[in-house]
Formats: C-alpha cells, structure tokens, sequence
C-alpha cells in the first residue's frame, strides 16, 4: 500500500508481516545451522562449521537412488495427470457442462478418506491377484495421480472459467479451424499458466508425500521421504542436510517454473 | 430472391420454444438489425445462422444456397462476440491472421491483408500488442478486423457494443456502420439497445417472445408501432387503454392509443387543463409527467432555453395532433 498511513499504523504492519516471516524462516534457519555445525549440543551456537555432511550426503548412491526415485514417481504421475486431465477438462466443460458438479465431488474424494486408510484399501486390493503392484513404484504412480486429481482439476476449471472457452472455441470455428485445432492453438496455450500452477502445487505436496510411499512401498522402491525416515537414527546433523537439500530443491524448481511461466509480452 | 432467405426456422430447448416460424429475407449490402428485450430468441436465432447452434427445422438460403447442413467452418460467415472472443495468446496480428492461416493463405498475402484490415478500424500501431494490453473498445475493433479479413458473405454482430462505456459506443457503431457501407457487407446486428437500432440499420426486425413482431426502417417502426409491445419498447410511448384515452380526448376510443411524448404539445395559454407533476432535465429535453383529467402523461419539450423550464404544480395546456394518436391492438 502506498497511500500515506499514521506511522504507528505502518509500524504496526510491517511488525506483523516480520513477526511471520521470522516464525516461518526460524526452523528452517535452525535446520541449515545444525547441517553445517561440525558439533552442537551444550554450547549456545555450534563449535565449528563445516561442509561434511553435505558432502557424505551427496555422496551416498542411497540416497541418490530415493532422490531418483521419488522424482521418476513424481513426474510421471503428473504426466500421466496432464495427459489424462486437460481432455477431460476440455470435453467437461465444453460438451457437458452438467458433469463438472459430479467432477467437484469426486476431486474432493482423495481429501475425505486419510492417507492411512486408503492405503489399506490399496494394499487388499493391488496386494495379490491380477493386478499385484504394491512394493513397485506403479502404485505409487497411480495412488499420487488421484492426489494431484483435485489440484489440477480446480487449477485448471479456474482458468478455464477465466478465457470464455465456448467463445474462443465458437470465434475459431467461425474462422475455419476444426475443434481441434482450436483446442490446440486456441484453448491449450491459454491453460498454460492454470496448469503451470497445477503442477507445481502437485510437485511440491507429492515431493513430500510420506505416508503412501512407505506404506504401499517401504524400502523396496525408496523414495526421498522414506529415505529421511530410515536415516532418522543417523547423526542429526546428516539429516539436516537432508532436508535443507531437500527444501532448497523445491526452491530452486519453483523460482525456475515462475520464471518461465512469467507473461512474455509483460 | 434474396441475398439472404430465412424460411420457417424453428428451434426449441428441450420443451419450450426458442422462437418457431420465423422468415424473413434479406438483400445484398443490407444492415439488418434484430432488435429485442433479452431473452426473446435473438442471439439464438443469430447463432443458428452462423451455425453455432443447430436449428430443428427450416433453411437459411445465403446466395441461394442452404446453410443449414454445412459446418460454422464452411458457412463463410464472420462474427463478433459481445465478449470479443480475441485469442489471449496471440498478438493483434497474430489474432486478425488466424482466419487466413485456417485458409492456408501465403504469408505475404496474409500479411498484406491484415494490414489492409487493421488500417480500416485504425488499428495500424497495435499490431504487435495484446489484447490485455488493449482498451474494450480496440479490443472490440480488433474482432472486427478478424471477421472482416477473410472477406466472410455475411457479417453477424452480437451485441458487440454492450460491454463498452457510452462514448465508445457511439463512436464505434458509426465506425462500424461506415465500414459496412464502404464494404457492401450484408450485415445482421443483434441488439436490446433501441437508439442502436434506429441509428445504425437499414431494417429493424423487432422481436418478442421468439416471433419477429414488426420489421420496417427506422420511420416506420418509430413512427407506426404494429402492437403495444413495438409501442412499448421503442421510444418512451404513453401507452392508453381505451377508457383513458376516451377520457383524455373526451371521445370514445375502442382501442388502446399509443402517443409519443414529443409529439405533446404544452403550453401556459388556453384552457390549462394539465398539471405538471414532475419533470427530470435530460439534456437537450425536458420530460415533464403531466396529469391530465386523471390521465398520466409523459410530454417531451426541448430544452430551448430557461423559460422552457416550468415548475411542479403548474398548470398547462396540451396539445395532441390527430396524426400522433397511434392505435395499438
């Protein structure tokens, strides 16, 4: 805000955004301390610093297998969201627009039965006959699609809500193209930032996501999460490191997708 | 036979009827206007002709050919949306190019004739922005251009100067009107807004309730109104039935009477048998609420100069040329 406010006021504000910033940067300042502290635990501040245990993480294959696994799982199960998704989307709202309040209720369906149980569900149901897929990473990969589902969805319903889609879809037929050239050159470039949004927000949660990948699969496909909780007897200041690279990672990618998704002609 | 030929058109939304029968023809070069409150089948029936919507029955002979079986795509028909429908991901050029591109048009003539295009709405400048980056009513012109660059048989307009602030409008409906003549272009323009109507076309088609209730220039459908309905939403008519009107003109009247407001003489001689209830300044007129042996009138004076202005409670006289008495069924 720019507009001239009583100094007390401001004051007041710029403490209570500070005042947040500070709870939220806190752990996480804490965590990168004791990840580069060669020792701390009597003294107020670390006895030394050091690189150690970043190095000794990097160089350990388990733990770039986890960091492999859990980013093959991640990315195809939001491919296979993308690819499944954006169809769907399209002929929802563009043939029946009656199946979006169907849509609202089955997106919400991941959210109303907990991790722990549904995880259950999965393990009676994929755990032997036909279709014997837990302990590989393909249920994981299905499991984390019907996660990502409501995000994607919602993102994308959004922006779809936002361009007009029966306009722009009725403008290019008008001027020759087929449906689907309209959807490729009219509606898809202006899903771009919806779906941006959508996946990063998926990455982000399914990155982290510790209760599926350890109970349909456990250490026979390791991904990063379950890494972390195998390692918990471990030195404390390995683990740090662990998270902090973990959480700098997900920085990196997420200031990098801003980047590219930021408007060209802005 | 016409450019274009409507035939009994119907269509219907499950069970209720969008508008049945409808016919009309149209002749090449002509402005057409379909005027009429929301809801009474307009935009529809303009969607049916560009293709968007499917008809239950009928034909659309453009140039006598039928429409009705042929895609929206092989229609050579051009639109503008009251929403424009411009591409947000592409340039103004790049929008006016995209009918051209679907023809495989070579670039350098594309080129040549987005230009040509651009230059008609005055667009020449914008042509690297987007259309965020535009004003409603560039964006507006910029969906005109995009219509008009494949040279379409017939343009189609769907209230596309209802989303723009009032000096737009204005200038843009003469814009739009000028391009029209210049071009020869058959045009058919939806709208609810009656001065719309009046200023720009050639024909009004007015419609209510799915039905194309009196078609005519702008004199006649002023001037004549075919029903209470034409009465009422054109111009502000005083509408009478039979017992006031008797009662105003102290005579019997069978019918109901339908008199326009300017066409009410007032003045301070004679008889002054009306008084003035209220009055409301819009500008160059004045618009008075008269009453009048029990009758409520509204009497538009021009706003010639302070002593036109009269105060509440004044009594007056009236006037009322025999001509301007319009009976209504």
């Amino acid at each position: 805000m720019s507009r001239a406010e009583p100094g007390a006021s401001r004051l007041y504000h710029r403490v209570v955004v500070w005042l947040l910033f500070v709870i939220l940067v806190l752990p996480l300042a804490g965590t990168f301390l004791y990840s580069i502290a060669t020792e701390w635990s009597a003294s107020l501040l670390p006895s030394g610093l050091t690189g150690k245990w970043y190095l000794q993480l990097w160089a350990d294959p388990r733990f770039l297998y986890a960091f492999g696994h859990s980013l093959v799982v991640c990315v195809s199960a939001l491919l296979l969201a993308t690819v499944l998704i954006l169809p769907l989307l399209f002929v929802v709202h563009y043939h029946f627009p009656k199946l979006d309040g169907l849509m609202n209720v089955l997106i919400l369906l991941p959210f109303a039965v907990p991790p722990v149980v549904s995880s259950v569900g999965l393990l009676q149901l994929y755990g032997s006959g036909p279709l014997a897929m837990t302990g590989t990473p393909w249920i994981l990969i299905g499991c984390y699609f019907t996660v990502a589902l409501p995000f994607m969805y919602r993102a994308i319903t959004n922006n779809l809500q936002a361009i007009h889609l029966r306009d722009l879809m009725d403008a290019a037929h008008l001027l020759g193209a087929s449906t689907w050239q309209a959807a490729l050159l009219v509606v898809l470039p202006n899903l771009r930032k919806g779906l941006m949004v959508a996946l990063l927000l998926s990455f982000s949660f399914l990155f982290g996501e510790f209760v599926f990948a350890n109970l349909l699969v456990g250490t026979q496909y390791e991904t990063l999460q379950v890494y972390l909780n195998n390692m918990r007897n471990s030195s404390g200041h390995f683990n740090s490191a662990l998270v902090i690279s973990y959480f700098f990672f997900v920085l990196v990618l997420t200031w990098a997708a801003t980047l590219l998704n930021k408007d060209r002609s802005e | 036979m016409s450019f274009v030929n409507v035939e009994n058109l119907q269509k219907h939304f499950a069970e209720t009827p969008v508008f049945k029968d409808i016919n009309f023809s149209i002749e090449r070069g002509e402005f057409i206007t379909l005027l009429g409150p929301s809801g009474c089948g307009k935009s529809t029936l303009l969607r049916c002709i560009a293709g968007l919507t499917p008809v239950d029955s009928g034909s659309i002979l453009l140039d006598g050919r039928d429409l009705v079986p042929l895609s929206p795509q092989k229609r050579d028909i051009g639109m503008v949306f009251q929403s424009y429908a411009l591409f947000p991901n592409m340039t103004v050029q790049q929008n006016v190019a995209f009918g051209l591109r679907m023809q495989k048009v070579k670039a350098e003539e594309s080129a040549r004739r987005v230009a040509e295009v651009l230059h008609m709405v005055e667009l020449d400048s914008f042509a690297q922005r987007y259309p965020h980056q535009l004003s409603g009513g560039q964006n507006q012109r910029v969906a005109l251009a995009r219509s008009l660059v494949t040279r379409p048989r017939l343009l189609l307009l769907d209230e596309p100067l209802s989303a723009l602030d009032a000096r737009i409008r204005k200038h843009l409906r003469e814009q739009i009107r000028a391009i029209q003549q210049e071009l020869g272009l058959t045009t058919i323009f939806v709208t609810h807004d009656q001065e719309e109507a009046l200023v720009m076309s050639d024909r009004i088609f007015l419609m209510n309730k799915g039905n194309i209730v009196q078609s005519g220039n702008a004199q006649s459908l002023y001037t004549a109104p075919a029903d209470a309905f034409a009465a009422g939403f054109i111009g502000n008519y005083n509408l009478l039935d039979a017992d006031s009107a008797s009662r105003l003109l102290q005579r019997p009247v069978h019918t109901r009477l339908a008199i326009r407001p300017e066409a009410i003489g007032l003045s301070l001689s004679g008889a002054q048998e009306a008084e003035i209830r209220s009055h409301s300044l819009l500008g160059n007129v004045i618009r008075y609420r008269v009453e009048a042996r029990g009758v409520e009138l509204l009497v538009d004076v021009l706003n010639r100069s302070a002593a036109d202005l009269h105060p509440n409670g004044q009594r007056v006289s009236l006037t009322i040329a025999p001509e301007a008495l319009c009976e209504v069924a």
